[in-house]
């Protein structure tokens, strides 16, 4: 698969040279070969920042923050949007920073911008995972799941069983600070 | 704008759009897209934040969104703009005090953009109460002949009866249609 050759280049550790070679193919005669390796290479170094786990920490890290601005009620609150596109900008960010300090010389602008010439082969899981990133529902859902889960919802068969707070302050009825604190 | 972002511009699926109903509040909006999609319209309250319906139509899957209407509401209203394919502007016909707010939300839109290649679709909705004003009025007193910059059409309707409801989403899907897919 061509992401896995970009993945090769970079373990090889001669990624460095040939980029810099590339980036000045890109502005002579192109080389259409290596302008795509180059493309696999970022291609392959997204693949492998979203599936680390410290993308994923970053990713829980912000639904720990928001998580109890959520609730399960078919009309979402204005606020879940700017939550969204806060959401969008840290991961977009992050990837980017990712990719300059993995990539030398990486340039979001010319990367987006092969992007936009690869378009119709522009395809497969990382590109769904990505968009993913970007659907409003598929957020919402996460976000309740999150909460769910931190409130001790999380499993299915429980749901029958679940005590709701009368008072309209989230309060968690099943965290462990609670109990704790009510023993001592 | 991010790598996010344009990936999900450049993904655009095929037969999916993306439609933003907006207008004042208490013009029917909501009432709109649960008669659409065929769920009870008789207990309706203001919305205070925003509806998202996934539906799909003539093979076509619809992304409508219905963002609450109120004053104080509006000024959000612009996180909804990016990717819009079509908006839909629901007018309340027997509101004749308002129509001058109406018609200067509106004009506010049309020069946003990010709306710039959107369609737009009148709905002068509540046809059915018995001093509603006719389309033909509303297309006048909301000046719509005065729109260069934008595909439009006005259609008369009651989202309470479901009256031309289906009339008005389907010319909107023809323009689109015919605006995006043949560019292919």
């Amino acid at each position: 698969m061509a992401m896995r050759q970009g993945n090769v280049l970079l373990d090889a550790g001669e990624n460095a040279v040939e980029m810099e070679d590339l980036d000045e193919e890109d502005f002579a005669v192109s080389n259409s070969s290596d302008a795509d390796a180059a493309f696999d290479t970022v291609i392959g170094n997204i693949e492998d920042i979203i599936m680390e786990e410290r993308f994923q920490h970053l990713q829980q890290g912000f639904m720990e923050k928001y998580y109890l601005e959520f609730e399960d009620s078919e009309e979402n609150k204005l606020s879940y949007m700017s939550i969204f596109q806060e959401y969008i900008e840290l991961l977009e960010k992050d990837i980017e920073q990712q990719l300059t300090d993995r990539i030398p010389g990486f340039s979001m602008n010319t990367f987006i911008h092969s992007l936009q010439q690869h378009k119709d082969e522009v395809s497969g899981d990382i590109f769904d995972m990505l968009l993913t990133f970007t659907d409003f529902l598929a957020f919402k859902e996460m976000f309740l799941d999150y909460r769910a889960e931190r409130e001790g919802r999380g499993l299915d068969l429980s749901a029958g069983l679940v005590v709701k707070s009368l008072n309209s302050t989230p309060s968690p009825p099943f965290t462990n600070t609670c109990t704790a604190s009510q023993l001592q | 704008m991010g790598l996010l972002t344009i990936l999900k511009k450049m993904k655009h699926k095929e037969r999916e759009m993306r439609l933003l109903m907006l207008g004042l509040d208490n013009a029917g909006k909501t009432t709109i897209l649960k008669k659409f999609n065929g769920e009870d319209v008789s207990t309706i309250s203001p919305t205070l934040g925003f509806n998202i319906k996934t539906l799909e139509h003539r093979g076509f899957k619809l992304n409508i969104w219905d963002v609450g209407g109120q004053k104080s509401l509006r000024s959000y209203w612009r996180n909804y703009f990016e990717s819009t394919d079509g908006l839909v502007w629901v007018v309340d016909s027997a509101d004749r005090l308002r129509l001058e707010d109406c018609k200067q939300e509106l004009n506010a839109l049309l020069i946003e953009e990010r709306l710039a290649g959107a369609t737009l679709l009148v709905f002068a909705n509540k046809q059915d109460l018995p001093g509603a004003l006719s389309k033909d009025a509303i297309r006048e007193a909301l000046a719509l002949d005065s729109i260069k910059t934008h595909h439009w059409c006005i259609i008369g309707c009651s989202a309470v009866t479901g009256e031309n409801l289906l009339t008005g989403v389907d010319w909107l899907l023809d323009d689109i249609a015919a605006r995006i897919f043949t560019l292919d």
